[in-house]
């Protein structure tokens, strides 16, 4: 394990952090633990304090050396392949290249997030049928807006009062959450007692076990990040809830935290390695580790970048944004069954959608998840 | 070398070129005799005031050139600028570590003036205070997010003098028919003094400067010109100082960062692209529907 090449976060010695009651400390407790035979009487316990912020700094793998020849490699491989495609249909007309030259054309570029990017690979056709819906607010994802707004204030300033009055109150000075807002505030009572206790106790959950992070790491939340392609004609854009570490020089640094309120699923892991690629791009240097950390229950997913996981992110992105494209030309969208032919308002009456959906009783196989 | 460390040499590099007095007049009379050509459509009492993000929307959306005209109300996007600026220059001056142990500090001592004397340094006293805490929270970590972006720009310590931080706007009045005001927000001015040299009183102003802009998203076409727009606002401000030497704009989202060394013919470029903005302004103005 690599221990002590965390020169861009020390991380140890906060004397703000806050108690850890519930944490099960050293890994040396729980291998005796197993070899004594009494692990599986014990449940499982979220990591807190010290011990999570071990977690997120010993990866178990050495931290990528930053290769400046690499990450270019990886940005002249994508801008070839989408300014190839751009050429042939009529895009791309930006006045420089990308990187360190790079210019947002006055033509707007095609952009690339996390959510279109998932949506568009799912499928095409659901793409293009939720593409300017407006979607419709749950008690999860209002959940899930509050939650953010919390974690943000616990990193900035140590603490959380009363968690629903204060989420409401952030979300309040944020013109995009009007919507989320006044459909909050029509809730019923019973809805509205319901988001309130899982908004507290999820908060409490984070008070807990969420460790204080030293100022000299430079937290810094809701960090927006972006990268240019193809001339300008394609910017990958993300925005991460928590970043921490110093700009890497020679190691990478930086750690990057996503917080979910809802139940984990597969595809955040896929969000994260986009956003790992496009802090390469932007930063010259990948983060040293991923994180998914879920407040529902305290559950940390915990993921060292590689030059593999980049490439990977670059391809899937690759074809995405291919798919994004295509769509935006106005070609029919690929139809491909999958979870979300339940839920989907242009699902039609034939097809490989319909036949998945008939074939499970016509019930939903997704439900509405926070965040 | 860190590359806040080369950040920093490429920014305080010595000057290329000087921009002299002959210079600055005939940018002077350029600006006059093209801009009052496209103002003269406005009616009397009528103003045009060019700013950064209106040379940005005239040339992205010549149609719609002015923003909404929205009665302003406090946003944190409003606050973190000044407040980050604030920030920097507490860390800058040794006070703080790291943006994140002086921001609320700063912003509380800040309303402690405001309420024990009166005096807004910031303007947004007033409202910060009323705010609840959960509100509070989302301007201070806004503010933390900016600051540390350029706080981590550059090596501090190989300033040889420490740059302003913030300060007022540039501002110059173009003396044609109608208003035109320039207005420059730069969110560093870096004096370029040799390692060692001691700048003193009456010399100050001689000591060539370069500015330092912070944007957000990406660079976008015509950024040379809208750096340069900085040095010439600067630049006509007042004639006792030199124009500025060089631009360097900061794009953190986009890791970017993109240098103007300012000659006589960038400032030209800026000059040009100030008129062409202002008959754009004065076209959609004339063409809304309630001057019809």
């Amino acid at each position: 394990m690599d221990v002590d090449r965390g020169a861009g976060i020390p991380w140890q010695g906060g004397d703000r952090t806050r108690p850890a009651p519930d944490s099960h400390g050293g890994s040396g407790t729980r291998r005796s633990e197993v070899a004594a035979g009494q692990a599986w009487s014990h449940p499982w316990r979220p990591l807190a304090g010290p011990a999570l912020l071990e977690r997120l700094r010993v990866t178990g793998r050495p931290r990528p050396t930053v290769d400046p020849e690499f990450v270019l490699r990886l940005r002249r491989h994508l801008d070839a392949e989408l300014a190839t495609d751009a050429a042939a249909e009529g895009h791309g007309q930006g006045d420089g290249g990308s990187g360190p030259g790079g210019t947002l054309s006055r033509l707007s570029p095609l952009v690339v997030t996390k959510d279109r990017l998932a949506r568009v690979l799912a499928c095409e056709a659901h793409y293009v049928a939720t593409e300017f819906g407006e979607r419709t607010p749950t008690v999860p994802m209002a959940c899930g807006a509050i939650v953010d707004v919390l974690f943000r204030q616990l990193v900035c300033v140590g603490s959380i009062g009363d968690p629903m009055a204060d989420g409401l109150a952030a979300l309040s000075v944020d013109d995009h959450q009007r919507g989320l807002l006044s459909w909050i505030e029509q809730l019923s009572p019973p809805d509205r007692e319901g988001l309130r206790a899982e908004v507290e106790r999820q908060a409490e959950g984070l008070q807990i076990r969420w460790p204080a992070l030293e100022p000299a790491w430079l937290p810094r939340t809701q960090e927006a990040m972006r990268a240019l392609l193809a001339g300008g004609s394609v910017e990958l854009s993300a925005r991460v809830d928590l970043a921490i570490g110093r700009p890497a020089d020679d190691e990478a640094s930086v750690a990057i935290v996503e917080i979910k309120s809802g139940a984990r699923r597969p595809g955040h892991r896929a969000d994260l390695h986009f956003y790992a690629l496009v802090e390469a791009l932007r930063s010259w240097a990948p983060p040293f580790v991923m994180a998914t950390y879920y407040t529902k229950t305290g559950e940390l997913d915990v993921e060292p970048v590689t030059d593999e996981l980049l490439v990977g992110a670059a391809r899937r992105t690759l074809i995405g944004a291919r798919a994004l494209r295509r769509l935006a030309d106005g070609i029919e969208p690929v139809r491909s069954p999958g979870t979300l032919c339940g839920l989907c308002a242009a699902l039609p009456e034939r097809g490989p959608g319909r036949e998945r959906v008939d074939g499970l009783g016509g019930r939903d196989t997704i439900r509405g998840e926070g965040r | 070398m860190t590359r806040a460390a080369a950040r920093t040499v490429e920014l305080t590099a010595p000057p290329v070129s000087r921009i002299g007095e002959g210079a600055r007049h005939r940018l002077r009379d350029r600006l006059l005799s093209t801009v009052s050509a496209s103002i003269e459509g406005l009616p009397p009492g009528g103003q045009v005031e060019v700013t950064l993000p209106l040379l940005r929307r005239a040339l992205t959306h010549p149609d719609r050139p002015a923003l909404g005209e929205e009665p302003f109300a406090w946003k944190p996007i409003f606050v973190r600028r000044s407040l980050g600026l604030a920030v920097v220059s507490a860390c800058a001056t040794g006070r703080f570590r790291c943006p994140s142990e002086a921001v609320v500090p700063i912003a509380t001592d800040a309303v402690a003036e405001w309420e024990r004397t009166g005096w807004r340094t910031f303007h947004w006293e007033p409202w910060f205070s009323g705010l609840p805490s959960g509100a509070r929270a989302v301007v201070l970590a806004d503010a933390v997010g900016w600051a540390t972006s350029l706080w981590t720009a550059f090596d501090w310590t190989a300033f040889a003098q420490l740059p302003q931080i913030g300060g007022a706007d540039d501002q110059w009045t173009c003396p044609a028919p109608r208003t035109v005001r320039l207005k420059g927000r730069s969110e560093m001015h870096v004096p370029l003094t040799a390692p060692g040299s001691v700048s003193r009183g009456g010399q100050r102003s001689e000591t060539p400067v370069a500015l330092v802009s912070v944007s957000g998203g990406c660079p976008e076409e015509g950024w040379v010109e809208e750096l340069a727009y900085l040095a010439l606002a600067a630049g006509l401000r007042s004639s006792s100082r030199p124009v500025p030497a060089r631009v360097m704009g900061l794009w953190p989202d986009a890791g970017l960062h993109r240098t103007v060394d300012i000659v006589e013919q960038a400032l030209e470029a800026a000059a040009d692209r100030v008129a062409r903005t202002v008959g754009i302004v004065v076209g959609a103005r004339l063409s809304a529907p309630a001057s019809r």
